[in-house]
């Protein structure tokens, strides 16, 4: 298991030094030249002299090669340079905010599992049956509509109208309960359904028939036997989830005036502050790289056939 | 079968939803009137709302300092009011005959929100820190031309010039970098373009609470030599999207929205239309103008951009993609401006003219084609425009449809605003959109522009016959510490340009405002970056 581990850890180098090479190309031939888009950022008229200046103190006077091998450096180091717009660490600033984003984030993991284990479970039990129908309508909105739309809704409704919540901002459990509502939604919604389906399927299965036969009561067989099983796919699927819950997170935070790393994220985008594009480009690729690392570690330690696979494989 | 588990389960759900609504319900009783009404009354707090952090507030440096919070901290030596420069922290100054030397004769009872002397050293000084930095100042006319700057005493300052230059006090009274610091927020080192200490202004302004990326509180400062504000809190929200900004206001979080282009259009109608708020446009304060580049041999011909003119309802294009809170403009430059209040006569929309004057400028329409013809060439032209900016996204479009009855195919592409910045910088279009710089900036950055090449205007002109002598007479205007001379030869410059078609005037820009009826004295600045807060009061 401590092979296929280090062989799982070893595999996201590459994963990172392909989104490196990438997004160092991406930058390159795209249109904006990092120079002038630091001139434009900081709304400085773009003059032959200055721009020569600054290509030179970002390096971008050297070979393409050089160049690519000293942001590699710079990144093992974790070292993000300045933000163009603030002239600020960028690993400073991201530190600043990513507490924000975390808070955001964890409270909409926990909605979506407290509320999304109950619903894909009452789906399950009253199959076919109003419940499930309701349940079912709801997961399908909640997975089609736009997380920015079912923001301004909410804010709408709950705090406009109803006046029950503040409408954007953070500072008390109050502020958080929008965002990480609309944030949670199509986490639910996936959830909520992937449950019913694996509840249903569980419920075919022959140990449940058994344990019937034996005279455990109905309450045992799917608290202790059923939903056990049928959770372990909704681990899996967080570890997926999170890079999408990353992107949502994103224009939540933007909807709801979150003072989080998407908002910084996107204020960066428009002002093409590209240190700290970069910065959320590498991370996002570590968070889903380890996600799903630790997603598949999770289902080797709920099923030990896979490691005993990879062990069979080495021979 | 489970039935009764799920019913129990049902059940506990509801209980849950309960509680956390009457937990949301009370709670937010105590934290949220407080903001703009109850608690605001005792106090008079006006709350206001901002797209991004007010920054660092370095007076001498731009992005991320936000005008906003700079032109409520600083102060200039000279203001812009209504067209005219008047005092500000310079209570009167002369200027040499040669129009060199401008002598400034410093307010004496000014004091730094520190409690601190505002003196001409301190002028100087804060000049001196600007210049350090001049290559990123340059845009400022006014600043490669400074020579010298002294403090003759505690109360004279005096700035020499290398020539003459007349938009010198225009430049003096722009919001940023030439506004004043005190000494306790300069870094050791003297160089703010590093960073400053502490935002350390004579504004009526200073800066009393701030949670950075969410909001920042003022409060009146107690030095603060001229009329007190009216109120005794603004708080300024960091809100970033524009429907999150209304959906805030409506709720009665905020009491005002003023900013350019902080809500769409379309919001404005909405507010407006709910006969609830207090809704108003402000003067023109900017031309948005149609540039034709004349280096293109198809818009060298007058006649030719003479029948793009006239050959589109600018009206109902203005007053249909703008919902009319933009005005069709007749002039370049908007006439409130000075010397800018030329007689024009209104281009009319005219098809069978502007059909007219393509067949004699030999454009000719195909039998059965609908693009018209000259020499085996087409009259295809390209419109380019930011892609971002839905009103240019919407003008384009209707300019397309438009031109296509006159028989003009016109290929609109919308780019990057990177891209765009650049194409324009190497004139590599043939048309695009181009909007003047309002107060305190023009007439004179538009002369600028008109020529010197890299704006996107002066070399679009190029092709026009009389382009070196509109030059000479500009510079001429410049120069010239003779008012009378300078109304004459800016007003012939911009009668020729309005004569020549190669910029056509789309709309006048205005600001918006939306305020809840207890806020009075509300009033649009003169100045297009400064925010008109001193004034306002609150009931």
């Amino acid at each position: 298991m401590g092979v296929y581990i280090g062989k799982r850890v070893l595999a996201i180098i590459p994963i990172l030094l392909f989104s490196s090479l990438l997004m160092f190309v991406m930058i390159r031939v795209g249109p904006v030249d990092p120079a002038e888009a630091y001139l434009a950022a900081a709304h400085i008229q773009p003059d032959d002299e200055v721009l020569a200046a600054k290509r030179h103190e970002f390096g971008l006077d050297q070979p393409l090669l050089a160049q690519y091998v000293q942001s590699v450096g710079r990144l093992l180091r974790l070292d993000f340079g300045h933000s163009y717009l603030s002239n600020m660490p960028v690993w400073g600033e991201v530190a600043q905010k990513l507490p924000a984003t975390l808070q955001l984030a964890s409270a909409s993991i926990v909605l979506a599992l407290v509320v999304s284990i109950p619903l894909g479970v009452l789906a399950a039990i009253y199959k076919n049956r109003l419940v499930d129908h309701v349940i079912r309508v709801f997961a399908y909105i909640g997975a089609c509509v736009p997380v920015f739309w079912i923001g301004y809704l909410l804010m709408f409704f709950i705090s406009v109208k109803l006046e029950w919540l503040p409408v954007e901002g953070r500072g008390s459990v109050q502020h958080l309960i929008l965002p990480s509502i609309t944030l949670a939604l199509w986490l639910i919604a996936i959830y909520a359904r992937l449950l019913r389906t694996t509840v249903l399927e569980e419920l075919k299965e022959a140990y449940v028939r058994y344990a019937r036969a034996r005279g455990i009561k109905e309450r045992v067989i799917l608290y202790k036997y059923v939903l056990r099983i049928a959770i372990a796919p909704l681990i899996t699927g967080l570890g997926i989830n999170l890079g999408k819950l990353l992107t949502g997170a994103i224009i939540v935070e933007q909807v709801f005036s979150w003072p989080g790393f998407g908002r910084y994220f996107i204020e960066a985008v428009i002002n093409r502050d590209i240190p700290v594009i970069q910065c959320y480009v590498m991370l996002s690729v570590c968070v889903i790289a380890g996600s799903n690392l630790i997603a598949d570690l999770l289902q080797l330690f709920l099923d030990p056939r896979i490691a005993r696979k990879g062990r069979a494989s080495q021979g | 079968m489970f039935a009764s588990k799920g019913k129990r389960l049902l059940q506990g759900l509801l209980v849950l939803l309960v509680i956390s609504m009457v937990a949301a319900g009370c709670s937010s009783n105590n934290t949220d009137k407080p903001s703009a009404a109850g608690d605001a009354q005792a106090t008079k707090t006006l709350t206001m709302a901002w797209p991004r952090d007010i920054g660092p507030m370095n007076p001498h440096l731009y992005n991320p300092s936000q005008l906003l919070a700079q032109s409520m901290i600083y102060e200039p030596l000279v203001s812009y009011q209504d067209g005219k420069i008047v005092p500000a922290l310079a209570e009167s100054w002369t200027l040499s005959q040669d129009g060199k030397v401008y002598t400034f004769k410093i307010r004496s009872n000014v004091k730094f929100s520190d409690g601190t002397a505002f003196t001409a050293q301190l002028v100087k000084k804060n000049m001196d820190a600007v210049l350090h930095n001049k290559k990123l100042h340059t845009w400022l006319g006014m600043i490669p031309l400074i020579e010298k700057t002294e403090a003759v005493d505690d109360t004279t300052f005096r700035l020499t010039l290398t020539e003459s230059y007349y938009p010198a006090l225009y430049d003096l009274a722009v919001v940023r970098p030439v506004r004043f610091l005190g000494e306790a927020g300069f870094p050791e080192d003297g160089d703010t373009s590093k960073g400053i200490r502490s935002p350390i202004g004579t504004g009526p302004w200073v800066l009393s609470e701030y949670k950075k990326d969410e909001s920042a509180t003022f409060t009146p400062n107690p030095y603060y030599w001229g009329e007190k504000p009216k109120v005794d809190k603004v708080v300024v929200k960091v809100i970033p999207d524009a429907e999150t900004r209304v959906l805030s206001f409506e709720k009665g979080d905020l009491d005002l929205i003023y900013g350019e282009g902080l809500i769409s259009y379309d919001a404005y109608k909405g507010l407006e239309s709910t006969g609830k708020y207090v809704t108003k446009l402000s003067e023109p304060i900017a031309t948005r103008n149609l540039v034709l580049n004349t280096m293109n041999a198809k818009l060298a011909d007058l006649k030719v951009r003479q029948a793009l003119s006239m050959g589109f309802n600018k009206e109902a294009m203005v007053e249909g993609v703008t919902l009319g809170l933009e005005e069709k403009a007749d002039n370049i430059l908007p006439p409130n401006l000075p010397y800018a209040n030329i007689k024009v006569s209104p281009v009319k929309y005219d098809v069978e003219q502007a059909n007219a004057l393509l067949d004699e400028a030999g454009w000719k329409l195909p039998s059965g084609g609908g693009v018209r013809e000259k020499d085996g060439q087409k009259l295809e032209l390209e419109l380019m425009y930011d892609k971002a900016d839905q009103t240019m996204k919407g003008m384009a479009e209707t300019l397309q449809a438009e031109w296509a009855g006159i028989g003009v195919n016109l290929r609109i592409t919308g780019v990057e605003l990177t891209v765009y910045i650049q194409r324009r910088k190497a004139n590599e279009f043939d048309m695009n959109f181009y909007s003047t710089f309002g107060a305190p900036y023009d007439p004179h950055s538009f002369m600028t522009a008109v020529v010197q090449p890299g704006y996107g205007v002066s070399d679009t002109l190029a092709a026009l016959p009389m382009k070196a002598e509109i030059d000479k007479k500009i510079k001429a205007g410049m120069a010239t510490t003779d008012d009378k001379a300078r109304t004459e030869l800016f007003g012939s410059v911009l009668t020729t340009l309005q004569e020549q078609s190669s910029i056509l005037p789309i709309s006048y820009i205005k600001q918006m405002a939306v305020y809840r009826d207890n806020v009075t004295e509300f009033k649009f600045p003169s100045n297009r970056d400064e925010y008109p807060l001193h004034g306002t009061k609150k009931k």
